[in-house]
């Protein structure tokens, strides 16, 4: 069988997925380095199936969906790399879903988007809709912190920062979780722990252990069903309510987590992959 | 060996090394991608993009 690995740069996540494929009898690896590669919309590489590990979020959806229109079975696929990358379309999904998430509002303006803010009560996240890594995402304590963080981001941003995506401001006692999903299970969790606001791991979050529970599990399973399924890790806050999902990852990075959790995650992608091909 | 091209010290390669391997110079810290690999040749990483993520 021929693997596709759609990449760029080859960080320890990706070592890690290409040294579990080496293990496996019968598997060559074509490697497909997105910065390198021509579409024509005719010619099919000569393989299987992709696996997609790209940096930048425009170059996975658009080479994904050029890897689907020639046949090949791709994971994740386009669809769900379209919705992922877009917290807007990643809060529908969740929504016509039933899977719970924060509180939120979506505005195209300065204007509209203060009030919005001011509608959901302070704090609010403002966060741009495509985006990753926890960056340029603004937690917004009161009002001349809106208008100051709004007018910012109309001038200074490209276009598409001012489709302003703001999100009631979630206590969660210094931690969240990160829980991840491949095809029908839910293999692993950890806890995230952080005295920032923000506790994402390349942020400098901590990573621990932590159980999936059934809960856990079910709104995880539900999040990616809702956003098209494959292999993706959910990120999960902790309420009085019960648990809420902020986001849903596609190119998801494991790296710190195979130790903390015990579970082999790039073996369970791998057999995931290797058992979708064409 | 490959040569750090920012700060010309030397860089060790893995035998399982790939082109688009990210490295750091164990010298000056630098983070490095690898270009080549027989021959070994380094490049500077590129800067995080605006669209780069999970």
């Amino acid at each position: 069988m021929k693997v596709g690995f759609l990449h760029s740069l080859i960080r320890k996540d990706e070592k890690l997925l290409l040294d579990e494929f080496r293990k496996r009898d019968g598997v060559e690896l074509e490697m497909l380095d997105d910065r390198k590669l021509i579409f024509d919309l005719q010619r099919r590489p000569d393989v299987d199936v992709v696996l997609e590990r790209c940096i930048n979020h425009s170059r996975a959806m658009h080479g994904l969906r050029l890897m689907e229109s020639v046949g090949i079975p791709c994971i994740n696929t386009s669809e769900v790399a379209r919705i992922c990358g877009d917290k807007i379309l990643t809060s529908l999904a969740l929504k016509e879903a039933d899977v719970a998430q924060p509180e939120l509002r979506i505005a195209f303006t300065e204007q509209s988007a203060l009030d919005a803010i001011e509608e959901l009560g302070y704090p609010v996240v403002l966060k741009p809709a495509v985006g990753s890594w926890g960056r340029l995402l603004s937690k917004v304590n009161d009002r001349e912190a809106a208008e100051s963080i709004l007018e910012h981001k109309a001038i200074l941003g490209s276009y598409h920062h001012s489709i302003f995506y703001v999100q009631k401001y979630v206590e969660k006692q210094s931690r969240d979780i990160r829980s991840f999903v491949v095809g029908d299970e839910c293999i692993a969790a950890i806890y995230r722990t952080s005295e920032h606001w923000i506790t994402n791991t390349a942020l400098g979050g901590v990573a621990t252990g932590c159980p999936v529970y059934d809960e856990l599990a079910d709104i995880s399973l539900r999040a990616a069903k809702a956003v098209g399924g494959g292999v993706v890790a959910i990120d999960v806050f902790e309420t009085a309510d019960g648990l809420l999902v902020n986001e849903v990852n596609y190119t998801m990075e494991f790296k710190n987590s195979i130790h903390t959790t015990g579970v082999n995650i790039p073996a369970k992608i791998v057999d995931y992959v290797l058992g979708r091909s064409a | 060996m490959a040569e750090c091209p920012v700060c010309s010290g030397d860089v060790e390669l893995e035998e399982d090394t790939v082109v688009g391997e990210l490295l750091s110079c164990p010298d000056c810290g630098s983070e490095l991608e690898v270009l080549e690999v027989d021959p070994a040749a380094l490049g500077e990483a590129p800067e995080t993009e605006e669209d780069w993520g999970e």
